[in-house]
């Protein structure tokens, strides 16, 4: 087994993989940038090492930095989270070379998906369905402009090293292909050092769902079922569920062949997801291959909750060896899950990521509801980094259920000092669309865009943002109105 | 307690008069509701009014408060009647800022060029993500304080437009 782990990684995912390792008994590194000598997920490690200033690439994306502190603080292996170096396949190849076990797959699986060309090669190669589109080896404008016409309008402009959304635009006819390129040029090159560009038929109103897999090094290679994160906004995921309530049996079973197959077109080890695009409906729905995400999921909460799986403990065993204690007929989807993905950004302001102190931070606590948080009271959020600061995950037996689940959690979920979608995710799960489970990946873009409404509170609030003024001491009654408070309140004054 | 003390309390463009009776009840507004309110914690107070209570968290100084509600929150201002702060200057007028702080990857004018409203003039880069900055009207690039690599403040004019 391994020893000691280098959590390569800040924030929600780098204390999730931390507390993975302590429940194996597993040592664990720390790293961190000058934004972050207080985050939690250093406070939570065995051991911490500064990488460099705030910059990720001074800092979390510094790999060289970071396997020197793996070998000075003795770690024997490295694992990536999610972003950052988590998709370099340069960064793991150093790893192994330096002796360190890369937890995730092969740097050959890495590459293959990593780039969108290749990816769709072998995804065709396997048989696996994929949406006509090209990566031309001649990069120039031209030669991009010819390639959309080719794959026809409207389409997607891509980065070909990427994710996530950064560097992606979408181009409705030949007159916006100009502007698209060169902005997509200059994202691509900012967020993944590589601006290589790839074009691609727009399937309209897509669903987006994911099949997760897992890989060991014996051969063992099992579905652990989907996730449908149709909820999106600008191609950012906001919500993610499973199972998808858009998925006939039939169709779930034939993608999930198809991303064991995928996975064993490219040698997988180890976590990761193949992303599907679904058009049509029920029976006559069909799937394309999206992309491979190799690496651990940021919705994966979802997939624990409703297959009892713990997807990061057993991301440990496979990379140090062991065999899948599982197999394919042992797996099930046990009730449903939802995830919302709670942002530091203002939905009245377009969105706009925040970064400032956290003044206030209460998660809610309530059975089924599991809170994967990055941030504490008192903790800044940076202007460097992802804006997600927490994620909130309800498990029911049944959709509905989970939606009202969530919909209290949510509810009870303070986050004060800086502007959060709390509001905006309780309006989304609360729309007929998303109670319907009819929600596709342009929902939140097109006919959820007026969900977004500007922060405001209850008259009620503003008299309790008067009272703090005075700074009385808690348990202390400021007005009278009994027969309106409960006893536990009363007696609280009493004591006061 | 003391008397009435009135309070103006400020949610962005709303001002919203605010008076704390003698009693010690709270009424939101003139003519308003009033409301009971008892502290219970740091910064978590019950309001209820008419036998509805409703759960609030507070924090931050009066000038910058906090107040979260049924998963809603918002920023306020509270200020003693009277005493009430100018409102805060924005950016000097037909100057643009940035809304938060960044980098500027792209300026994509110069000074003395004619531009229409909804024109982008700025490319911010912040939080990993591209926020172009618009024309707010028509007319001519007066200014220009911003080049291209250079780290930003929110609030700072970066260009103006006569």
């Amino acid at each position: 087994m391994i020893k000691k782990v280098l959590v390569a990684n800040r924030g929600e995912i780098a204390l999730r993989v931390l507390r993975a390792c302590d429940e194996l008994g597993i040592d664990t590194v720390a790293v961190y940038s000058d934004a972050d000598t207080a985050a939690p997920h250093v406070v939570a490690a065995g051991q911490a090492v500064r990488l460099g200033p705030a910059p990720p690439a001074e800092s979390y994306l510094s790999a060289d930095r970071i396997i020197e502190a793996a070998r000075d603080t003795g770690a024997d292996a490295v694992h990536p989270g999610y972003g950052f170096l988590a998709e370099n396949a340069a960064f793991a190849s150093a790893c192994q070379e330096a002796g360190l076990i890369f937890v995730g797959p092969p740097p050959q699986a890495i590459a293959a998906m990593g780039s969108k060309i290749s990816a769709r090669r072998v995804m065709q190669r396997a048989g696996v369905p994929v949406v006509p589109g090209e990566t031309p080896a001649d990069q120039s404008d031209a030669a991009l402009e010819a390639a959309a016409r080719r794959a026809g309008f409207p389409l997607l402009v891509k980065a070909s090293a990427g994710g996530g959304g950064k560097g992606m635009r979408i181009v409705r006819g030949a007159a916006g292909l100009a502007a698209a390129l060169s902005g997509a040029r200059h994202e691509a090159r900012a967020a993944f050092g590589d601006d290589t560009l790839y074009v691609e038929r727009l399937v309209t109103r897509p669903r987006h769902v994911e099949v997760q897999v897992l890989a060991d090094a014996h051969g063992a290679v099992v579905h652990l079922f989907e996730r449908d994160c149709s909820t999106q906004r600008r191609h950012q995921k906001v919500i993610e569920e499973s199972p998808s309530p858009a998925l006939a049996p039939a169709l779930r079973a034939r993608m999930g062949e198809a991303a064991v197959a995928a996975a064993r077109a490219v040698g997988y080890r180890n976590a990761g997801t193949v992303e599907f695009l679904i058009e049509g409906e029920g029976d006559s729905a069909r799937f394309y291959f999206l992309e491979m995400n190799t690496r651990l999921q940021v919705e994966h909460p979802v997939t624990e909750a409703v297959t009892g799986v713990d997807l990061v403990q057993a991301q440990l065993r496979v990379a140090a060896g062991e065999a899948l204690p599982w197999a394919q007929e042992d797996l099930c989807q046990r009730g449903h899950a939802i995830e919302c993905r709670v942002y530091a950004e203002d939905p009245s302001a377009g969105y706009l990521p925040q970064a400032g102190r956290v003044l206030c931070f209460r998660p809610p606590v309530r059975p089924g509801v599991r809170v994967d948080a990055g941030v504490v009271e008192g903790s800044d959020v940076p202007v460097h980094y992802d804006p997600m600061i927490a994620k909130v995950i309800a498990h029911a037996e049944t959709r509905a259920g989970a939606i009202d689940r969530m919909r209290a959690a949510l509810s009870e979920f303070r986050i004060l000092g800086l502007p959060t979608n709390i509001a905006f995710l309780i309006a989304v799960i609360d729309s007929p669309a998303f109670r319907a489970g009819t929600v596709d990946t342009a929902y939140l873009d097109e006919d959820g865009a007026s969900l977004a409404a500007p922060l405001s509170v209850a008259p009620a609030a503003l008299a309790a943002a008067v009272a703090h003024e005075d700074a009385v001491p808690p348990g202390t009654a400021l007005g009278r109105e009994g027969a309106a408070l409960d006893p536990w309140t009363s007696l609280a004054a009493w004591r006061g | 307690m003391a008397g009435t003390r009135r309070f103006i309390v400020r949610q962005g463009e709303n001002a919203t008069a605010v008076e704390v009776l003698a009693d010690g009840r709270i009424r939101v507004g003139e003519q308003g509701d009033v409301f009971a309110v008892t502290a219970v914690g740091a910064g978590e107070y019950l309001v209820s009014r008419a036998g509805r209570t409703w759960r609030v968290a507070v924090a931050g100084p009066p000038e910058a408060r906090w107040v979260g509600c049924d998963g809603a929150s918002a920023r306020v201002d509270v200020q003693p009647e009277g005493r009430a702060r100018a409102p805060r200057v924005r950016a000097l007028h037909g100057a643009l800022s940035a809304p938060m702080p960044g980098t500027i990857i792209d300026v994509a004018v110069v000074v003395g060029q004619r531009v229409r409203a909804g024109d982008v003039l700025l490319t911010l880069e912040a939080m990993k993500m591209e926020l172009p900055i618009r024309a707010p009207k028509d007319g001519v690039v007066s200014v220009v304080r911003c080049a291209p690599g250079e780290l930003v403040q929110p609030g700072l004019p970066l260009i103006e437009i006569a």
